[in-house]
């Protein structure tokens, strides 16, 4: 038994209920011979990986859904070990070398070298290559990718390769100029709805056309999130009438929170406060870039139009630095500083004004 | 270097030594004008030995020694200092302005300079030893000031009064000694052919051997000397006192009986103290190990020292401790034993291995006279019966938790500084170094009482100059004092400035205070870990609390910081560690920022550390949870989607506490509503499929409570709260769900025994290990255990409600599903999982036909299913 966002995922081209142009195009490139190298890119739960998936099976046959799961260790020059789980099936391996941090490039290197040197042996097989599916591109380091550049045209002929990224900007030039690029956007809110009604008519229950509504505008474009937040509410109240109330993920609210400390005051101590806050939310292991990033956004929302370019330029430049850096809490703060300096400013140049 | 040199007396000591060093050895010429400063020492690379022979060659009046055949003559002039020992070799002499008498019959004395002096060099030696007459060897020194006229200079007799030092004698290398002895008797010669003349000119002393440190020459030898302090040497000596009865058989008088009697142990057949080791504690340089030394001598104890730096194990113990006890004095020695065990607090064992220095020591002192009141098990085993003092700089060294509650503790303190002052300014005499008092006391400061810094220091001056003054000493104690600084001390001296007191001991002028760059980054540097400095001034900071409205100086900080930190990343990422020396300067200006007059003391934050390990924890749960999910799904990896990158922690953790948490009603699950029974069994299902399960466990208050595990609703739990919408399933609740679990892991495990013994008859032949090790795995006992366990919980959770409900209208506060089962008395049921255990799992033993093939030989046709139940 598994999830509704398991249980309802489409398994073929034919069964995915939107971007249908995508789809017949993968199907026809599927179709043919020469199948390239790709790199599907779009917003965290599009569809990219849905896609990935049916575009596989569209190649192979159902044969790909026969998945083993194992880790594999590799070592890394500074003899580490390294454990990165793979998950294969006869026709393709995916694996997500993020995992192995600043060493991805010996993962990178030595799992597709022996792909590619060992050929498909399953002569019913309908294409003579192997797919490669490598999740998380974008964080892929630039060793790495440049390790990877090589490769894909050398071992052309026994290998493709999938990458799954959130947004080209990290990827590095050759590599986009060796893939065929992919976007898969976020689905609009009627594309939602019609995938949540899909899903209450297969479980037979009503779903309401507001209740749909609200589920789809809160999840903004991330299907993953939609269906989750469908179950979580079909769980906790099971007939779905009356007023919905969608929770956020907590640490969103929590942000928000922390949003709310920053505008409504500015002091040494407030920064304090703050400081805990954001902690907190550290421990619970919520990214520190999606932490700026949904404080940043929340503030924006609440303070005057003349500082809001402000607020935002600071976000990301902390943010750059804070890519750079290790402590994650420097920066973080560093940014809530300069934001309360900042609307501290701002107040106090409109409050003389007012005076005048 | 084949050019003729010809100092000018305008040369400074640094560059005329430099010069000389390498002229000995090549044909470079060397001409002294006799105003090169004493320095003007020739390297010492003559060995002992030669120097000695040389000498003597001198003295027995040989044929000129070989090396001397090459050089023509020597012509010194008479201002030679005593120390200026240029060798020359060449025939010419140009004279640098200075009116001089060449005498040579008359002029011998500088072999006798150099009997004196242990450091000249060989060539030096060599040279005059030619055109010499040793006879001449007292003779004064001749010179001729400017305005011509002459003066003699009397040599001064060599007093062999070398203090004897407190080290061994084996301490002096063989030809060291030979050395010296050649040198007494040289002098001895010599001494007996001359008449002295004594003059008034001559600086004294300054001829003396220096070849012992002055801190070991004036160490203090007896009580008396010991300075300051008092009370620490007088209750160093009470303690030893109270083991006169044990180590002499002496009786105490009945005054004395009455003044210890706080430390007296009655109970003691050996009349020792209480605390049979002592702890001497302080700063270093302050004499403790003298104290200890000087005492003990005074008691009538041989000394016996164990340094803590080359032994530090509990080996030596046993090896060396031990026996040295037990024989109760050294070898050929009638006085008894006393142990010192200095640097104590370098040993090893402090920490929990039991088989550590000071835990070995520890025993040593304490279970002993068990042992030996038992009489019964006297193996090789003896009482303590010698004092052991040991001597540490930290009295609070994690290596002496163990020792301390078992020593007298006598802590060390700083003298003051009048004191060493006093002591320095004798010693300054003695040695005829013209010192002042404010010199001194600037000294005493800034080695913050380190007395035997002190005196290095002194003698370092002393070896260039007569005449000891403030800048002298400024200069020659730059860097002193600096290691011994910890993470908050640096951060204190960040955010407070200097006191007014160490501004004064250290000597620095308003500007030279204001100029905090250099000090502060010297000791971030010298304390070598800036993270930890901008760990502890990221979390101070915010605490200054400025009149500052704008915030501008927590910007500057922050971007200070933000600095610190790209920097030191890029550092370890790259490997640049050149980097490194630039890193204390971005801590640096948290001083300008946020210094502030009488803030109180930075104290250590940990809460950066703390934080760090929540983080930890929360991972390895994030990781649990990973891998519960990895398995998921319709097929094997379905879900993989849902814990790669950062899904896990911002979509799937939230929602999924928010699943498995639905409003269900505390009741038996056979009367349920078909509603919720639908809803239960789909709980259950997500639950088991993510390997989620309550487990029970004895809360702090001794109420039974269902966890989750893994703990994954602390990601919904922030300060400490829940997240509002998902409501606090009852424990009730919980436990009806945890039944229902158990219910459907037996299931499915019995699903899997069915699976395999079905695998297991058809392929009977064709797999046998395969089978055996699948059925073995699962075996049926424990899985009807937990069956036996789901009906007795059931029963439980069906009985309660009748007279709880009762309960609950009066009370009124807590719902009874939020309470554990109780009894109709409210004693909580213990469940009586073991009384039953064993009769249902009989009962049910049979239903499982599971066979056990044993492999014995290789046919077939031995082999034959057996039953596990004809092994039980």
């Amino acid at each position: 038994m598994s999830l509704w966002v398991d249980k309802f995922r489409p398994k073929t081209l034919d069964d995915l209920h939107y971007h249908q142009s995508l789809s017949t195009r993968l199907k026809s490139l599927a179709a043919s011979a020469d199948f390239p190298h790709m790199l599907f890119y779009g917003p965290s739960g599009a569809g990219k990986k849905t896609r990935i998936s049916c575009t596989l099976r569209q190649l192979f046959g159902s044969g790909v859904e026969k998945l083993k799961i194992d880790q594999r260790v590799f070592i890394s020059p500074s003899k580490r070990k390294l454990e990165i789980n793979v998950v294969q099936s006869n026709f393709h391996i995916e694996i997500t070398p993020s995992e192995a941090g600043n060493y991805d490039r010996v993962v990178i290197q030595d799992l597709l070298k022996e792909i590619a040197q060992t050929q498909q042996v399953d002569l019913n097989a309908k294409h003579r290559f192997k797919v490669v599916v490598i999740n998380e591109a974008d964080s892929l380091s630039r060793d790495a990718q440049a390790a990877l550049r090589r490769t894909m045209e050398k071992y052309m002929s026994n290998m493709r390769i999938i990458l799954c990224a959130n947004s080209t900007s990290r990827l590095i030039a050759p590599i986009k100029s060796r893939c065929l690029l992919m976007r898969v956007a976020a689905p609009n809110p009627e594309e939602m709805q019609i995938v949540l009604e899909h899903v209450a008519k297969k479980l037979k229950f009503d779903l309401p056309e507001e209740a749909s509504q609200q589920i789809a505008e809160d999840s903004g474009g991330n299907m993953r999130k939609a269906l989750l937040v469908f179950e979580a509410l079909k769980m906790q109240s099971p007939d779905l009438s009356g007023s919905l109330n969608i929770a956020k993920p907590d640490w969103e609210t929590y942000c928000h929170k922390v949003a709310d400390l920053i505008v409504q005051e500015q002091s040494p101590a407030r920064v304090l406060e703050v400081r805990a806050k954001l902690y907190e939310l550290l421990t619970h292991c919520i990214p520190p870039t999606i932490i700026l990033k949904t404080i940043a956004e929340r503030v924006v929302e609440r303070v005057d139009e003349a500082i809001k370019a402000d607020v935002m330029h600071w976000a990301a430049f902390y943010e750059t630095r804070m890519r750079l850096g290790n402590k994650k809490i420097y920066h973080l703060e560093a940014w809530v500083v300069k934001v309360m300096s900042l609307y501290k400013h701002f107040m106090y140049n409109f409050d003389m004004a007012d005076f005048e | 270097m084949a050019d003729t040199f010809v100092a000018t007396g305008l040369l400074g000591p640094g560059p005329s030594t430099s010069l000389l060093g390498p002229s000995p050895a090549t044909d470079a010429v060397f001409l002294s004008n006799g105003l090169l400063g004493g320095l003007c020492v020739a390297p010492t690379h003559a060995q002992p030995e030669e120097r000695a022979r040389e000498l003597q060659e001198g003295i027995d009046e040989p044929s000129a020694s070989k090396q001397a055949e090459k050089k023509n003559t020597f012509q010194p002039n008479g201002l030679l200092g005593s120390q200026d020992l240029g060798g020359s070799k060449t025939d010419t002499f140009s004279s640098s302005g200075i009116s001089y008498e060449s005498q040579d019959d008359h002029f011998p004395p500088i072999s006798d300079i150099l009997g004196l002096i242990p450091k000249s060099p060989r060539n030096t030696v060599s040279s005059f030893s030619r055109s010499f007459i040793p006879t001449h060897i007292r003779a004064p020194l001749r010179a001729t000031t400017y305005d011509g006229s002459a003066i003699h200079i009397a040599r001064k007799r060599y007093t062999s009064s070398a203090p004897t030092r407190l080290s061994n004698l084996l301490d002096v290398p063989i030809h060291r000694l030979k050395d010296e002895l050649s040198t007494v008797t040289a002098s001895k010669l010599s001494l007996s052919k001359t008449t002295t003349r004594a003059s008034e000119l001559h600086k004294p002393s300054s001829s003396v051997s220096e070849d012992t440190l002055w801190v070991d020459r004036y160490r203090p030898r007896k009580f008396t000397e010991l300075l300051g302090n008092e009370r620490v040497a007088r209750e160093t000596m009470a303690w030893l006192k109270q083991w006169d009865w044990c180590v002499f058989g002496k009786k105490k008088s009945k005054k004395r009986l009455r003044e210890d009697d706080e430390n007296y142990n009655p109970d003691d057949e050996y009349h020792r103290p209480r605390e049979k080791l002592l702890l001497i504690s302080g700063p270093p340089g302050l004499g403790k190990t003298t104290l200890a030394h000087v005492v003990a001598k005074q008691a009538g104890y041989e000394v016996m020292e164990i340094n803590a730096s080359d032994a530090r194990s509990a080996q030596v113990i046993d090896e060396r401790i031990r026996p040295a006890l037990e024989s109760g004095s050294a070898v050929g020695s009638v006085k008894p034993l006393l142990l010192i065990i200095d640097e104590i607090d370098g040993a090893t064992g402090g920490g929990d291995n039991s088989s550590g220095f000071v835990n070995k020591l520890v025993s040593l002192t304490f279970d002993r006279p068990k042992n030996k009141r038992k009489k019964s098990d006297q193996k090789d085993k003896r009482p303590l019966l010698r004092p052991i003092i040991c001597i540490c700089n930290d009295q609070n060294a994690n290596a002496l938790a163990k020792l301390r509650p078992h020593a007298r503790q006598i802590r060390y303190t700083r003298l003051a500084d009048s004191h060493i002052v006093k002591r320095l300014r004798e010693i300054c005499e003695l040695e005829g170094l013209r010192a002042d008092t404010r010199a001194l006391s600037t000294l005493v400061g800034v080695a913050k009482g380190d007395l035997r810094g002190c005196l290095n220091t002194l003698q370092f001056i002393k070896s260039r100059n007569d005449e000891v003054t403030e800048p002298l000493i400024r200069r020659a104690t730059v860097g002193m004092k600096e290691g011994d600084t910890t993470a908050t001390s640096v951060i204190n001296e960040i955010f407070a400035p200097l006191s007014r007191k160490r501004v004064k001991e250290l000597g620095m002028g308003e500007e030279e205070e204001a100029r905090y760059v250099n000090r502060l980054s010297h000791s971030i540097e010298g304390l070598n870990n800036p993270a930890s400095i901008a760990n502890g001034c990221f979390a101070h900071y915010i605490n200054c609390h400025r009149h500052d409205a704008n915030l501008n100086h927590y910007e500057k900080a922050g971007d200070w910081l933000t600095t610190f930190d790209s920097f030191s990343s890029i550092m370890y990422t790259d490997g640049d560690f050149a980097l490194h020396t630039y890193l204390p300067y971005f801590l640096v200006p948290f001083h300008p920022l946020f210094r502030e007059r009488g803030e109180k003391r930075v104290e250590r934050d940990s809460s950066d550390w703390d934080n760090l390990q929540l983080t930890r924890a929360n991972e390895e749960i994030y990781k649990s949870l990973a891998n519960g999910i990895r398995s998921t799904g319709r097929t094997a990896g379905a879900n993989r989607h849902l814990i790669t990158g950062q899904v896990l922690q911002l979509e799937f953790a939230p929602f999924i506490n928010r699943i498995i948490s639905p409003p269900l009603r505390p009741v038996n699950s056979q009367v349920i509503k078909p509603q919720e029974r639908a809803l239960l069994v789909r709980l259950v299902e997500i639950m088991v499929s993510f390997e989620l399960r309550f487990v029970q466990e004895k809360a702090e208050d001794g109420q039974n409570v269902y966890r989750l595990d893994p703990p994954i609703d602390v990601f919904v739990t922030y300060d400490g709260k829940r997240a509002e919408d998902i409501a606090v399933s009852r424990y009730a609740v919980r436990q009806l769900v945890a039944t229902e679990i158990d219910a459907a892991l037996v299931a499915k495990q019995a699903d899997a025994v069915e699976k395999g013994k079905e695998h297991a008859k058809a392929n009977f032949f064709k797999t046998l290990k395969k089978g055996i090790t699948e059925n073995a795995d699962e075996a049926p006992e424990s899985m009807e255990v937990i069956q036996g366990n789901d009906e007795l919980r059931r029963l439980d959770a069906s009985s309660e409600p009748g007279p709880e409900n009762k309960r609950a209208r009066t009370s009124g506060k807590v719902d009874i599903a939020d309470k554990p089962p109780v009894d109709f008395f409210g004693r909580p049921i213990a469940m009586k999982k073991d009384l039953r255990r064993s009769s249902t799992s009989k009962k049910v033993v049979p239903d499982f036909r599971i066979a056990y093939k044993h492999l014995e030989g290789n046919s077939a046709a031995v082999r034959r299913p057996t039953k596990v139940s004809s092994f039980l």
